[in-house]
């Protein structure tokens, strides 16, 4: 995280240190590990991949010539016989955050050796993703139950249905896929590979809790999509 | 192959701030909704949404990812590409009045 | 983790004359570089052939596997090319050919070209072969993925051929694959094709996502020690770039690629507007088609440089080698290279002057075209003040980087032209622009590859390849590519457009008619040209010229491995440390015209050599 040691070199703060960083041999990113690097790199990629997802749709719900359906009514749940508006988004949202917040502790306790810990929160988190996929099928099936279709709904403009389904499931594919990592790494975690220093299925490198954090930044990242995607498609 | 680690001295944070984090993101997605439950309109709308949005983006980029503790050169590498987005989504909000502008003027007007 | 067992391990990594003890006589400390940050890699070793050839993790056999596949498809595309003359020069020699058939082979020849072939070679071949031996890494970061990286491109090109088989064949919209037409029946390769093409390109940018990581973290945390960004050879800073740029760029063309397999398999109108045909209204209705344009550009124009900046990289160091002087104007190149990378995110949509875009766009992305063209502007002149009054080897080499500068600045120079939107209105889709982007992304970077591959070829194989073909090879190509290329530009100008399967009885007939056969002819030889390369490297395989160490008497960090060919892990037992830029040519006051970036400071003492 912040601050490094590194031998023969004072790191400096701020832009002097970037600069100094920068000029540098061996590394730039000082004290980063290498797939730390890799995974934030990665999540610039990925962003990039979500902006021009949501850029479409913003030309798309910009420029068509039908009203666009109210997100408000159409994704409102009934609870005890009233109709409340975003209800289900609302609880995922909750459940997402829920699941962010163990997954950042899970890091902290990670880096501080403690194995139970860090272990039984990457579970939560995983048990917390899962929810939210769960949900997300709800949701899905009940605006297909609706009529919505990628093709057309009942609602308005047929991209409605089109950005919703393509967005919300490219999100829940990387969802789905962060789940299952969180899983084996919660099994990594309890058996102490990272303890160990084991080294992984794919890779000559040793284990170390690092991986922990790298898998939270995706988490967190999945996490901050969903924001944006809460904001632009549900809340606009 | 690994780095050599330095960890051990390494400052894990406190767990407070985590906690503090948490309830706070909590909060502004409880405003955010709000924002849709007192069924605000138009500019209002528009600008606590994005207000919240932003917000929020930028405690779980600043917190939960480290960001504020990750030194400037990591920083500004992942902030900088943002540009590119910023002028994409620029462009695209005055391409798509424009498309809005053509399809109407045509469909009233003829072609 | 275990503190001591680190500790160890960073000693032993210091491999150097800290250690050991540096030049004689000098001042211990000038020779100092900081101990190493990260420990040494422990590489997988493969044992069994598939683990050493096939699913190998050695950086520079995949860079091989990467060469070898591109340049297979490459000839593919090559082929495709020749059947598309044969079309035009002479309309009906070939039988078979129908305009569906052309549309096709148009399309299947451009994206082979640009993304299976340009890309892969230059990311996927060189970039894997030279970056972890240039910044003296044992391998790239991440191995496996590597490994992982190339297969997801193999099995990307082999989803691209299968298109070939399918029935309809290959999707005919051109390589750009505008919507509406390209999923709408009575386009060639309307069904299976454009599915086929979609699924292919995100498979090759999954694939070359893993590769790029590769790229990017080896270059920026996995260096040698005292090797700082600014003494990388401009090969890897040209690299690096274009990787940042591809990394960047291809989300927007996965983004587009699954809308518009979406729009075909699911019937959704992300792209598609109300249309009208044979007086049915389809179903399709309120998308965007210019919406694609803007995603596919946004990935499209850094495609351009994602092919141009490795191009611009390699020939930097060419020229300086085999000019013996150093690259003119180094920080200047960096910078420009980053400039030009950075500014190619802010004028995509100069290829949509005539596309129907909000008309305001002409103003904006013609003035982000012109100054993009400073940077690059700066850095002909410095290849140009390289080779001034420099010690020229007038070797194979040389002449390609030579036609290297020429047909860039010719593809340049038309950029400008097309840059300027009231200049381009008349000339757009006409053989103008196609002159333009084959002289400035075709010919010019494919200069730089067959320079590079008489460069590094002692450095692979450890022979020469044969300088007598080598010449017939550049001569034939050289001439040749310019009769194809130069009188496109007279066509443009008298208004042939591009992309016709044929022109009938049009006016342009009877005056192109001479023109296009003799292009035609010009096309058959440069093609068969390069079989002469071919054949040149199956023949110096066997009975070339043992090249030993470091036969060009170069610098950069990849001819001084202590085995040549490098063996997996690249360095042996230690790793070499840098201390000086890799362009230390015709030193004043030194022995030799050469000063390797391992010599060591006290070593050169008394010479003009600066510090970098």
């Amino acid at each position: 995280m912040s601050d490094p040691k590194i031998e023969g070199l004072e790191l400096k703060p701020g832009f002097k240190g970037m600069a100094q960083d920068t000029s540098s041999d061996q590394t730039m990113f000082k004290g980063v590990h290498w797939g730390k690097a890799m995974m934030w790199i990665f999540l610039l990629s990925d962003t990039f991949i979500f902006s021009c997802f949501l850029i479409s749709y913003m030309k798309g719900r910009g420029s068509t010539p039908v009203e666009w359906p109210n997100p408000s009514e159409v994704f409102a749940l009934d609870a005890f016989g009233v109709p409340v508006p975003l209800l289900l988004i609302a609880i995922m949202t909750f459940v997402l955050i829920t699941s962010s917040g163990t997954m950042a502790l899970a890091v902290k306790y990670g880096y501080e050796k403690n194995r139970k810990m860090c272990g039984w929160l990457v579970l939560a988190t995983a048990l917390g993703g899962l929810t939210f996929v769960g949900m997300q099928a709800f949701e899905w099936s009940k605006l297909i139950h609706e009529g919505v279709r990628p093709w057309e709904n009942p609602f308005g403009a047929p991209q409605f249905g089109s950005f919703f389904f393509m967005i919300t499931g490219f999100h829940g594919t990387h969802v789905s896929i962060g789940v299952i990592f969180l899983f084996i790494y919660a099994y990594k975690v309890f058996a102490g590979h990272y303890d160990e220093q084991k080294r992984g299925w794919f890779t000559s490198m040793k284990g170390d809790y690092v991986e922990i954090e790298i898998l939270g930044l995706y988490w967190h990242f999945v996490d901050l999509v969903w924001v944006f995607i809460f904001a632009f498609f549900y809340l606009w | 192959m690994s780095e050599i680690e330095k960890k051990d001295q390494a400052s894990t944070h406190k767990i407070g701030i985590y906690l503090w984090i948490w309830g706070l993101l909590f909060v502004l997605s409880f405003f955010s909704y709000m924002v849709d439950w007192y069924q605000f309109q138009g500019l209002l709308r528009w600008s606590l949404i994005l207000f919240f949005m932003f917000l929020k983006a930028g405690l779980i980029m600043a917190f939960f990812m480290h960001l504020f503790w990750e030194r400037y050169a990591l920083v500004n590498v992942l902030l900088w590409p943002m540009t590119a987005i910023a002028c994409f989504v620029f462009l695209m909000v005055a391409e798509f009045q424009y498309t809005v502008f053509t399809r109407l003027f045509y469909f009233f007007v003829g072609g | 983790m275990s503190e001591d067992l680190n500790n160890n391990k960073t000693i032993q990594a210091q491999s150097s004359e800290t250690l050991t003890g540096g030049g004689a006589g000098a001042a211990p400390d000038v020779d100092y570089v900081r101990p190493a940050e990260v420990q040494d890699q422990d590489l997988y070793h493969g044992h069994s052939f598939i683990t050493k050839w096939i699913f190998c993790q050695d950086a520079k056999v995949i860079g091989v596997q990467y060469f070898l596949l591109a340049t297979f498809t490459g000839i593919i595309g090559l082929i495709l090319s020749w059947l598309m003359r044969l079309q035009l020069g002479f309309p009906g020699a070939a039988g078979f050919m129908t305009a569906e058939h052309y549309y096709q082979f148009v399309t299947m020849h451009g994206m082979i070209m640009v993304v299976y072939f340009l890309t892969a070679l230059f990311l996927g071949g060189f970039g894997n072969y030279l970056i972890p031996l240039m910044v003296g890494a044992r391998d790239m970061v991440f191995p496996y993925l590597n490994m992982v990286s190339f297969w997801s491109f193999f099995v990307a090109v082999a989803v691209l051929m299968a298109s070939f088989f399918v029935p309809g064949g290959p999707t005919g919209a051109g390589w750009t694959l505008y919507p509406p037409q390209t999923i709408l029946e009575g386009t060639p390769g309307s069904g299976a094709g454009i599915l086929l093409m979609c699924l292919s390109l995100i498979l090759f940018v999954a694939g070359f996502t893993m590769g790029g990581l590769n790229y990017l973290i080896t270059v920026l945390q996995a260096r040698t020690r005292g090797m700082t960004l600014m003494r990388m050879p401009l090969t890897v800073w040209g690299i690096f770039t274009a990787t940042v740029l591809a990394m960047l760029a291809f989300p927007a063309l996965l983004v587009g690629a699954l809308m518009m397999s979406l729009d075909k398999i699911l019937g959704t109108s992300f792209f598609m507007p109300t249309i009208l045909k044979a007086g049915e209204v389809l179903e399709y209705g309120g998308g965007s088609p210019i919406l694609f344009q803007h995603l596919f550009w946004f990935f499209g124009h850094p495609e351009v440089y994602i092919v141009a900046l490795p191009a611009f990289g390699i020939i930097s160091d060419l020229i300086s080698v085999h000019a013996r002087k150093n690259i003119f104007g180094y920080r200047m190149m960096v910078w420009a290279i980053v400039g030009i990378g950075a500014l190619s995110f802010f004028v995509w949509a100069h290829h949509m002057y005539v596309s129907g875009m909000n008309p305001w766009f002409g103003f904006f992305f013609a003035t982000t075209t012109l100054i993009i063209a400073v940077p690059t502007a700066m850095k002909v002149y410095n290849w140009i003040l390289t080779l001034w009054k420099g010690n020229i080897r007038m070797n194979v080499v040389m002449l390609w980087c030579l036609g290297f500068i020429v047909t860039f600045v010719n593809g340049g120079i038309t950029g400008i032209f097309l840059g300027n939107v009231s200049v381009d209105v008349p000339l757009s889709d006409t053989y103008f622009v196609v002159a333009h982007f084959h002289m400035v992304m075709g010919i010019a970077p494919l200069m730089v590859i067959m320079g590079a591959i008489y460069h590094w070829f002692p450095l692979v194989a450890g022979r020469f390849l044969d300088e007598k073909l080598g010449k017939w090879h550049f001569w034939a190509t050289f001439l040749g590519a310019y009769s194809i290329y130069f009188p496109m530009h007279y066509l443009g100008f008298i208004g042939v457009p591009r992309r016709y399967f044929e022109m009938y009885d049009s006016p342009y007939m009877t005056s192109a008619v001479g023109m296009n056969e003799f292009i035609s002819l010009a096309a058959f030889l440069v093609g068969a040209a390069q079989f002469i390369l071919i054949f040149n490297i199956i023949k110096t395989l066997k009975t070339g010229k043992p090249a030993g160490k470091n036969p060009w008497k170069a610098n950069s960090l990849e001819w001084l491995t202590p085995t040549v060919p490098p063996e997996h892990g690249n360095w042996g037992d230690r790793l070499p440390v840098v201390h000086r830029w890799p362009y230390d040519f015709s030193v004043p006051g030194a022995k030799e015209d050469y000063i390797t970036q391992t010599t060591p400071p006290s070593e050169v003492l008394n010479t003009g050599v600066e510090k970098t």
